[in-house]
């Protein structure tokens, strides 16, 4: 076991919780980063080039990662969750967390990938919001840190192939969770947000048409690290030349419980839609909005180079999507414009699902009261003042756990927690 | 002379290699005098690649490495260290752009990017087979910040700082802290006022021994470097003796003659050139506007806190780093820009905020009860032929809440907005569907045909072609016609020139990467926070704040730095003292020396910025840049310019 007091514990190892604990680091003092995942990086390091500048993601993120990884006052704990955290005499949290077994020992794997070649089960890949296949013995994706293999239990077999083929005999059945009692001085939460399940909107198909996917497996298309080497519709693997994009699907719409704007999702299919006529020059892409909301630094500019592209944009209301028997895609909406319902083909269609909140921080306390807002973020109490503040004295919220946040505004937030955790910690020392 | 350098060739997932022929860059240059070894990688910054290089510098015995990849300004931190963790000296390491200067800029030209990419990396070979090692120069850093501004970012970054145990010297040109939101009453997202807002601000500021707070103040000049900048601030007197505000002070404001119009009102009021501060404004006391005062002394007769023998002062402060928070501007529209100054009844957004606050029972203008209110949007903001290409974030939701409040307040009012679509983006969007339920109601115009304001007789319209109701022609009668303007820099700041910080294409100041480095500029040590760098909201502000001061206290935290060596050097014996090199620095870093009958230059190593601007005016060729020397520079030529 290792130090069980730390100054600062982040939750969420995305690019926000990085931010975080590399400031905190920076400035002399010790850090745990908790991440449920097997890597940190967090929804970023999947994604392709980034708006407004078009940055390549993985470029931006893995460096920070690695950084952190490295950093001497950084510790980091994968594939671990927190199942408490309560007030340990005045000034301090007692955190208890388990650390989920890999069946790999982390600094002995190389990342060879035989393990992954000798496994004979293959699985849908999360990674890559299940468009390819898996091992159970596998390394997450290629940029992941760690680089390192894990075996997925629920799916192995147990058959020992992968023990077999292992050169540094790294893979490791028996291990078990380990239970981990951690003092801190201060807690970050930086766990994120999930995205919209598309299929609670029936109307649109999702799971049922196989060309109407999630803007999150279309990020994933056309990331570096992608899964085939072009754009393909999932239907029958044809080059997609007529894709439409529904924006706020599951956003600022009551029907789904959701009246939100979620202030991402704009951006980012007139980001996708502008990376597709790169990848496509033959492709028409359709965008079908309420508002675009182009707001931020650069975002305005950026969506007149979309217009200027030739990306196609129809103020229109999705009523109902249905499918042909070539896989096709028929879209009815309401034109706004004109007033009147149209339909159109496209040959696949990118729902730009919207963020939701991730519930899981509130589990962890049940002795203190982390209030939520009406959304189910973590609350921000003083949100003009003092916007990492929640309703615990010591704990702060870094990026999209607090409300919607593209990468800037995540940094910046997380910026903001650091300088309140390190005078909490300065203050109780 | 390195003979061991060790090249790797990045795929960068296909930012690179679909472009540039990765393969054919490798074959070209792994014969390269001096090449040891050449890889090709998929990320070469990627965590299991750095592990490999860092095996390898060893294993192979290396004395130098060249990365083809990104551009430098993403990696050259990265891959430097990698080499330093293996025991190498960082400047060991000489980063190649094939990519933002490569395969991107000549995407339509693959044979000419892969032309490009090789004579790039033989030149970062050639330029690393005469590379020096080089040690950073460490100097002390002051363990205190200047606060350029005292708005809410300037205040709240300086508070975060005291409490983490710095030394904070805010200078706030006004005599009032308090900035912007000092002028406005009900704030989204919490309704807190203004007042309430800064009085919390000045009240943690003023209690806090670790911070000066200089009102009525400006930075004159500085000099130095990050981790001791020593600025030169003249500080104005309010020619007023006690802070106390007294009865008296009412009498002397009553007895000025002067009336000027009153800017915290965007002129809709007058104040004399003895004033008090505005409700929202702090400290509570009375000053007089120099500028503006004929000295006819009429206040002093009623008012024994008149002090006309107060001075000008000057100080010096010293800090280690700087945070500029110096804000923003309202746009005012031109002369006629939908009716404004022409039309009677056409006011600004800012210029409603306080015609609110000054109203009482019922919204009057100009004599006029005011009854239906039309909002007109992205006025200075999302022009297609003007300057501002940019959204100013803040506005929908502005006008928006203020319309809901004007309305709570005053049953009786009417809102039309006039839109480009709204924007009330994230959690902001209840105000728009509360300001839907409420009754307001929305239109919205084509970006190439925004709507007109119209007078006819002594009445004003707004018509619009309304894309919300299939482009209809609509004109409504309007009593009050609101521009919702931008957000515009804040015109001729000094601060901005002082320090040489630089723009983006919008104007405001320009941070190094807006993910990577968003609150840092490229002056070394300063920090920018708030609406000096972009139309923010109060949250967006103090997040910005709160991350420029996380920065700004990194720098001075540990009371010592490094900086990078790459410098000039002057060759004492070459140098015969013309002062070529003394004119031509930007940053004053040559000075004159004299020892017994030599007279030479010397280069300032903490001041000099290494941008080479004294090399080619010496006539003796007696100056080098560490790192730059003519050797390296020479070969790298030869090698660009070869077939
Ligand atoms: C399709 C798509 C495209 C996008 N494109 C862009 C773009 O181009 N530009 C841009 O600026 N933004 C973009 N974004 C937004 C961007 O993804 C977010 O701004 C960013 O990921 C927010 O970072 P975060 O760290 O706050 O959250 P996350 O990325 O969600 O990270 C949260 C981390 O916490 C971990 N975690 C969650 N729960 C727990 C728990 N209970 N215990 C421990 N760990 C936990 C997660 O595994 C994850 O690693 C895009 C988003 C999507 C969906
Ligand atoms: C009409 C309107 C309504 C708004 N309503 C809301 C709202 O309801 N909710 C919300 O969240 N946000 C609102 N905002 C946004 C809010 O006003 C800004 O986010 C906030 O003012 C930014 O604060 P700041 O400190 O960065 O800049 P400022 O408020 O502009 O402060 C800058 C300070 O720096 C000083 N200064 C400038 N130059 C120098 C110099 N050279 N030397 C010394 N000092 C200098 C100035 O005097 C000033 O005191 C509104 C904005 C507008 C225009
Ligand atoms: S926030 Fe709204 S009003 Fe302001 S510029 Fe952007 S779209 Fe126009």
């Amino acid at each position: 076991m290792g130090k069980v007091t730390y100054d600062a514990i982040v939750v969420g190892g995305g690019i926000a919780g990085c931010e975080a604990a590399l400031n905190i680091a920076n400035n002399d003092f010790n850090v745990l980063l908790i991440e449920k995942d097997l890597s940190v990086g967090g929804k970023m390091i999947l994604l392709s080039k980034v708006f407004p500048t078009l940055d390549c993601s993985a470029c931006i993120t893995t460096p920070k990662i690695s950084e952190m990884a490295r950093h001497p006052n950084i510790t980091i704990f994968t594939g671990s969750e927190l199942q408490k955290v309560s007030k340990y005499g005045d000034n301090l949290f007692e955190v208890s967390i388990v650390k989920n077994p890999r069946y790999v020992n982390i600094e002995d794997c190389t990342g060879c990938q035989l393990c992954e070649q000798a496994c004979p089960v293959t699985v849908p890949d999360q990674y890559q919001l299940d468009m390819v296949g898996r091992k159970a013995a596998y390394i997450p994706f290629s940029i992941a840190n760690p680089r390192v293999a894990a075996i997925d239990i629920d799916n192995c077999t147990l058959c020992g192939a992968c023990e077999k083929v292992c050169p540094t005999k790294c893979i490791d059945f028996t291990q078990e969770k380990e239970e981990w009692i951690i003092h801190v001085k201060t807690v970050i939460l930086a766990t994120g947000f999930n995205l919209f399940n598309p299929e609670m909107i029936p109307r649109y198909g999702f799971g049922l048409y196989k060309n109407v996917v999630t803007s999150m497996q279309m990020e994933r298309q056309l990331a570096p690290t992608r899964p085939f080497h072009t754009v393909l519709r999932p239907g029958d693997g044809k080059v997609p030349d007529r894709i439409a994009y529904i924006l706020c699907t599951g956003s600022r719409d009551a029907s789904v419980g959701n009246t939100m704007c979620s202030q991402i999702c704009c951006m980012y299919s007139i980001k996708q839609a502008q990376l597709l006529m790169g990848a496509l020059p033959m492709a028409d892409v359709t965008i079908y909005y309420i508002d675009i909301r182009a707001f931020g630094k650069g975002f305005n500019e950026f969506y007149e180079q979309a217009l200027g592209m030739g990306v196609n944009f129809v103020k229109g209301k999705i009523g109902k999507i249905s499918e042909k028997k070539n896989g096709d895609l028929v879209l009815r909406y309401e034109d706004v414009c004109s007033g009147k319902l149209q339909e159109a083909e496209h040959d696949m269609v990118v729902l730009s699902v919207g963020v939701v909140a991730n519930q899981d921080a509130q589990k962890y306390f049940t002795d203190l009261t982390l209030k939520k807002d009406r959304h189910h973020f973590v609350q921000q109490v003083d949100p003009l003042l003092n916007p990492s503040k929640t309703s615990i004295e010591g704990v702060f919220v870094a990026g999209s756990v607090s409300g919607p946040m593209d990468i800037p505004d995540s940094i910046l937030s997380a910026g903001a927690a650091s300088v309140e955790a390190i005078n909490h910690i300065i203050q109780f020392s | 002379m390195k003979k061991k350098i060790g090249v790797y060739i990045c795929h960068c997932g296909g930012n690179i290699s679909d472009y540039v022929d990765v393969e054919k860059v490798y074959a070209e240059v792994r014969n390269e005098k001096g090449v040891a070894l050449a890889k090709i990688t998929m990320f070469a910054c990627a965590d299991a690649n750095q592990k490999e290089m860092e095996a390898d510098i060893p294993e192979k015995d290396l004395d130098g490495v060249v990365v083809a990849s990104c551009s430098p300004q993403l990696h050259l931190t990265t891959f430097r260290a990698v080499v330093e963790r293996a025991g190498l000296n960082k400047y060991d390491y000489v980063h190649a752009n094939i990519r933002e200067q490569g395969s991107w800029a000549h995407s339509d030209n693959k044979s000419g990017a892969t032309e490009n990419a090789i004579h790039v990396v033989k030149a970062a070979i050639a330029k690393v087979r005469n590379a020096e090692s080089l040690e950073p120069i460490k100097i002390s850093s002051v363990k205190a910040v200047a606060v350029i501004g005292a708005g809410v970012s300037g205040m709240r970054s300086a508070i975060a700082l005291a409490k983490a145990g710095c030394k904070v010297y805010i200078i706030e040109r006004d005599h009032f802290v308090g900035g912007r939101v000092a002028q406005w009453e009900n704030l989204f997202s919490t309704n807190e006022t203004g007042e309430e807002i800064i009085k919390r601000l000045y009240n943690d500021t003023i209690n806090n021994d670790n911070i000066t707070l200089y009102t009525g103040a400006q930075v004159l000049s500085q000099s130095g470097n990050i981790g001791s900048y020593r600025l030169k601030v003249q500080i104005n007197p309010g020619f007023v003796r006690n802070s106390v505000y007294s009865y008296e002070m009412d009498e002397a404001i009553s007895v000025c003659p002067i009336k000027i119009p009153d800017l915290f009102n965007f002129g809709f009021t007058q104040r004399k050139a003895i004033y008090r501060n505005h409700s929202g404004q702090l400290p509570i006391m009375a000053v007089i506007d120099d500028e503006n005062c004929t000295r006819c002394g009429d206040c002093e007769k009623v008012c024994k806190d008149i002090d006309f023998s107060q001075q000008k002062k000057e100080i010096n402060i010293e800090v280690g780093s700087v945070l500029v928070a110096s804000g923003f501007d309202t746009y005012t529209p031109k002369n006629n820009e939908f009716g404004y100054c022409v039309i009677d009844n056409v006011i600004t957004l800012p210029q409603l905020k306080r015609l609110v606050a000054m109203s009482d029972r019922h919204l009057e203008y100009k004599g006029n009860r005011i009854k239906n209110i039309a909002y007109i949007y992205c006025v200075g903001s999302r022009q297609l032929d003007g300057e501002n290409k940019y959204c100013s974030r803040y506005c929908c939701t502005a006008a928006i809440h203020t319309a809901t409040e004007i309305r709570r307040k005053y049953k009786e009012i009417n809102n039309y907005h006039f839109t480009r679509g709204v924007r009330t983006y994230g959690k902001q969007e209840i105000y728009y569907s509360e300001a839907l339920k409420m009754g307001d109601v929305f239109m919205q115009s084509f970006d190439n045909e925004l709507p007109e304001v119209l007078q006819k007789g002594n009445k004003t319209f707004v018509k619009i072609k309304d894309i919300l109701t299939e482009q209809k022609e609509l004109k409504l009668q309007a009593d009050l016609v609101v521009l919702v303007t931008s957000m515009v820099p804040r015109d001729g700041i000094s601060v901005n020139d002082l320090f040489k910080l630089p723009k983006g294409r919008d104007g405001f100041l320009k941070e190094i990467h807006l993910k990577l480095r968003p609150v840092e500029t490229v002056i070394d040590g300063i920090t920018i926070a708030g609406c000096c760098q972009g139309p923010m909201n109060l949250t967006e502000s103090v997040n910005s704040a709160l991350s420029a001061a996380t920065k700004s206290y990194s720098y001075v935290s540990k009371g010592e730095l490094e900086l990078e060596p790459i410098i000039a050097k002057v060759d004492k014996e070459a140098c015969t003292w013309c002062d070529a090199c003394f004119k031509a620095c930007p940053f004053d870093a040559i000075i004159k020396v004299e020892e017994g009958f030599k007279v030479f230059a010397r280069v300032s190593d903490s001041i000099c910025k290494g941008c080479g601007m004294c090399l080619p005016v010496c006539p003796k060729d007696a100056i080098e840049l560490n790192s730059y020397t003519n050797r390296e520079i020479e070969e790298m030529i030869d090698m660009l310019a070869s077939d």
